[in-house]
């Protein structure tokens, strides 16, 4: 196929060039430099990226140039894991990144499932699941806050109906150990980001299959459990990794609602980071390399899967293919 | 028979989606209501007094808050501009040339996904105040669009891949040159993917706080930044005045890219990930 659509394109491309000797070679030339080129920007900021993450991973073994610190050690990695501390941020991250992400994949398929039943126009799409993926973390802290903070509408209403007597009695919902103030930020924004990758796919295969389903006569429940949801399984597990190592890496919403203790992992990172004592800086480091190792264990599962995938996609194609070159 | 069944179903996800929508909209619009408030006092379930009084504080001449808004949408609007810029060339090589190394660089335009971006931001600082990118708005563009990398570059890997060479070819065949093949074949078909990946890396920008933060070493202060202590703060009008600016912020330039694309008579975006 390619190299039918590269002989085409020399073909084509000599006609402008009737003297074509003196251009081939420069030609040749200009063919293999240039995807490096038109990759050059990308590639300067992907340094950035990997460079801040390869500064990261030495320093927590005790490597800072910027310090002349040369010597590699352990120590950082070994406090990390014997204060109880840590082990318990370690825990609590991994706790809400989990739970964050299985609530949402599961409201999430619910949701796109009950939109595409509906068969929802644009604007339903638009409004229920494009604009929340607009709305920062931070905005929807504070929507959390005037809804189930201490003087809260919720303690109001419970007030009205005689349950409570002053803002003391509320129970704390929203800077409680049991992080329950960050999981509804977390699935708030990220139920309309998985229904979203999900949905389309999901139309889809609901037209092709859930009828022909349906007209052998099966359950409508049982053909979404057996039919439907495999074939959407893809789409939702890595719309799924994406949010597990967002949540487990990001800062802002278990800053402003977590619990003091334990802090989630990259809550108490930055806390290290930014103390006066700058070797500091390493032991936060440790704390990030941490949270590396446990998102790369995630990257290799996602690469297994879109390996699969890639395959069978290609395979689609293929096919398609076919059926598009026949006359 | 079955179609009562069918009904009750349908009747269920109405259901389901009417009670999504207002667990979406409901928070949000009690931020809108608190932004107008001046007297809220506890155990009223609807305010006492409403006024003003919030957003002539933060809109005054002298809390310099419109230099803060206009710093926002340069830094939002830079960032889309070369973050779409780059994607849209890497997208090129990635879907048209096959190169040594591909696979590398696929991988690495989806890293900034999978490793968080707090720690990039506290591998990367040292490096920025090297080079003296630290503290300034340069810099701060620079890290949001390597962290809006990964979202445009998928958006538009997909489209570049959909749109195919075939036309190209076409054009090129009838003696277009590089340029006019550029201008009314290339760019039309891509489009659609331009704008979408525009808007994400913008909404990505403004609403980034613990890179701006790092980077920006608190002198490159966005509305982000300077709303983030408020929304804890007691002061709910003012925190609420905060939010719905950025909300103003966010929401408007997505729906006007929503207006443009209906207009194009484009389909919906297909997803994030294929």
């Amino acid at each position: 196929m390619r190299a039918s659509t590269d002989t085409a394109r020399e073909a084509v491309g000599n006609r402008r060039f009737p003297v074509m000797p003196r251009f081939a070679p420069s030609r040749r030339v200009r063919e293999s430099v240039t995807p490096y080129l038109l990759f050059l920007p990308a590639a300067i900021l992907l340094f950035f990226f990997v460079f801040g993450m390869i500064n990261g991973i030495l320093q927590g073994f005790g490597i800072a140039p910027f310090l002349d610190m040369y010597d590699f050690t352990l120590d950082y990695y070994a406090q990390a894991f014997a204060e109880s501390e840590l082990l318990d941020s370690i825990l609590f991250s991994l706790y809400l990144a989990t739970v964050a992400t299985l609530g949402s994949v599961v409201l999430a398929i619910a949701l796109s499932a009950a939109i595409c039943k509906v068969g929802a126009g644009r604007t339903l799409r638009l409004f229920s699941l494009q604009v929340p993926m607009m709305v920062a973390h931070a905005v929807v802290v504070l929507s959390l806050i005037t809804l189930f903070s201490s003087s809260g509408l919720l303690s109001r209403i419970l007030f009205a109906l005689g349950i409570i007597s002053e803002t003391g009695d509320m129970p704390s919902i929203l800077g409680a150990t049991n992080g329950w103030g960050i999981l509804l930020a977390y699935f708030w924004r990220e139920v309309p980001f998985i229904a979203f990758c999900t949905i389309t796919i999901m139309a889809h295969v609901g037209d092709r299959y859930g009828e022909a389903a349906a007209t052998l006569g099966a359950n409508q429940i049982k053909t979404f459990f057996t039919v439907t949801l495999p074939l959407c399984k893809h789409a939702i597990i890595k719309a799924a990794l994406v949010v597990f190592t967002y949540v487990f890496g990001s800062y802002e919403v278990a800053a402003l609602l977590g619990p003091t203790m334990p802090k989630a992992l990259p809550v108490l990172a930055y806390y290290e980071f930014k103390m006066v004592d700058i070797t500091n800086r390493c032991f936060a480091m440790a704390l990030n390399g941490i949270t590396i190792a446990i998102c790369m264990l995630v990257v290799i599962i996602y690469f297994v899967i879109l390996r699969r995938e890639r395959r069978a996609a290609a395979w689609e194609q293929g096919a398609d293919a076919d059926t598009t070159q026949r006359p | 028979m079955g179609t009562r069944r069918r009904r009750r179903h349908n009747t269920a996800s109405v259901i389901f989606i009417v009670l999504y929508l207002v667990c979406i909209f409901l928070p949000l619009s009690m931020v809108f209501v608190w932004s107008f408030t001046d007297l809220w006092p506890w155990p009223n379930i609807l305010p006492q007094e409403f006024s003003l009084r919030a957003y002539e504080r933060i809109f005054s001449v002298r809390s310099g808050f419109f230099s803060t808004l206009l710093l926002t949408i340069t830094i939002g609007i830079a960032t889309s501009l070369l973050t779409v810029l780059v994607a849209t060339m890497a997208a090129r090589t990635l879907v048209h040339h096959a190169f040594r190394g591909r696979e590398a660089f696929r991988f690495g335009t989806i890293l900034p996904f999978l490793v968080p971006q707090t720690v990039f931001a506290m591998g990367i600082q040292v490096l920025f105040f090297k080079i003296g990118l630290a503290n300034t708005v340069l810099g701060v563009v620079i890290a949001h669009s390597v962290v809006a990398l990964p979202y445009a570059v998928s958006i538009m890997v997909d489209v570049t891949a959909a749109a195919g060479t075939h036309l190209e070819e076409q054009a090129r065949a009838l003696g277009a040159t590089n340029l006019r093949m550029f201008r009314f074949v290339t760019m039309p078909a891509l489009l659609p993917g331009i704008l979408s990946a525009a808007v994400m890396s913008y909404i990505i920008s403004i609403g980034n706080y613990f890179v701006t933060l790092l980077i920006g070493g608190g002198k490159v202060s966005t509305v982000m930044l300077t709303m983030f202590p408020f929304l804890t703060s007691d002061d709910r009008a003012i925190s609420g005045v905060y939010v719905v600016s950025f909300l103003v912020l966010s929401l408007v330039v997505f729906l006007i890219f929503e207006l443009i694309l209906s207009r194009l008579g484009v389909r919906e975006q297909k997803s994030l990930f294929t």
